[in-house]
């Protein structure tokens, strides 16, 4: 079970609209290594943990790692709501603004939407925990 | 395979070292694991630097907040207890036998919830059953966390 907590982990408070910025921020929100991809292998993975400390580490990564899609939600947000139509074009945001506008889409930099294909849940604890430190090595 | 219990620190080794076994097999590679008892920032200090032990501190390219942007103020100082209970629980999933790091998450926790108090009070609730005391819905009243505004906070 989830419950929101409505604030923000660390505060986002972003004055330029920067929209050639959110490009490549994009992908911490649901590119291979981003922030979705963290939150469902963990997650996805803490089934086949052998031991409690592992279950609950895995449990508890997830759920952060959800906080920090919401914060990079919130920088891109804040980086494209008021962009004018110069300011789109100037920085090459239009291939996104053209599917998207100013919603915030779960996709690579390069514009492929976020996939599974991303993450590997293979049921065994070195397998996991290797693809975990590949993946996000400073947190695990 | 002998290694040592996080607890045994060998000379000389501070918070940004583990621990190896004194002796360790060619081709066999080690990950050493955070020591019990490991010097901890201040709340708002670990929210600002990302990590609440100055041992994992470890920034990218050197480049560090320099400081939070609601500090000093209610919700900032809600975030910091919360950031710093969370690094606690995590600390605490891999080291559930340190009481001190456990003393200190229930010291966090009970700040917590008086922050937590204050900051309804003004601001309204963060979580379902902050409504308790609620007068009307006001789950709705803004800024969502997302929503920049000057007035958030202060």
């Amino acid at each position: 079970m989830f419950s929101y907590v409505k604030s923000l982990e660390y505060p986002v408070k972003i004055k330029n609209t920067n929209p050639a910025l959110a490009k490549f921020i994009i992908s911490q929100y649901g590119g291979p290594d981003g922030e979705m991809s963290a939150s469902l292998r963990y997650l996805s993975q803490r089934y086949s943990m052998p031991t409690p400390q592992l279950r609950g580490l895995l449990t508890d990564i997830g759920v952060e790692e959800l906080g920090h899609f919401e914060m990079v939600a919130a920088i891109i947000h804040q980086l494209t709501r008021d962009m004018t139509p110069e300011e789109v074009k100037k920085a090459g945001f239009e291939t996104y603004f053209v599917d998207h506008t100013a919603g915030i889409y779960p996709q690579f930099a390069s514009g492929t939407p976020w996939t599974a294909a991303t993450i590997g849940v293979k049921g065994d604890t070195i397998t996991d925990l290797t693809e975990d430190m590949g993946a996000d090595a400073t947190t695990l | 395979m002998e290694t040592m219990k996080p607890d045994m620190m060998p000379e000389g080794c501070d918070a940004k070292f583990g621990v190896l076994p004194a002796c360790a097999p060619l081709a066999t590679s080690w990950v050493p694991p955070q020591g019990m008892n490991p010097p901890m920032y201040a709340p708002e200090e670990a929210l600002t630097r990302g990590t609440l032990f100055p041992g994992l501190d470890l920034p990218f390219m050197n480049m560090v907040n320099k400081s939070n942007p609601y500090a000093g103020t209610p919700l900032g100082e809600l975030m910091a207890l919360t950031f710093m209970a969370k690094e606690l629980q995590l600390y605490l999933d891999t080291h559930p036998d340190d009481q001190d790091a456990f003393k200190a998450l229930k010291d966090t926790l009970a700040l917590k919830r008086e922050g937590t108090k204050r900051y309804v009070k003004l601001y309204g609730p963060l979580r379902l059953e902050d409504m308790e005391d609620s007068a009307n819905y006001d789950w709705l009243r803004g800024p969502w966390p997302w929503e920049y505004c000057e007035r958030m906070g202060k």
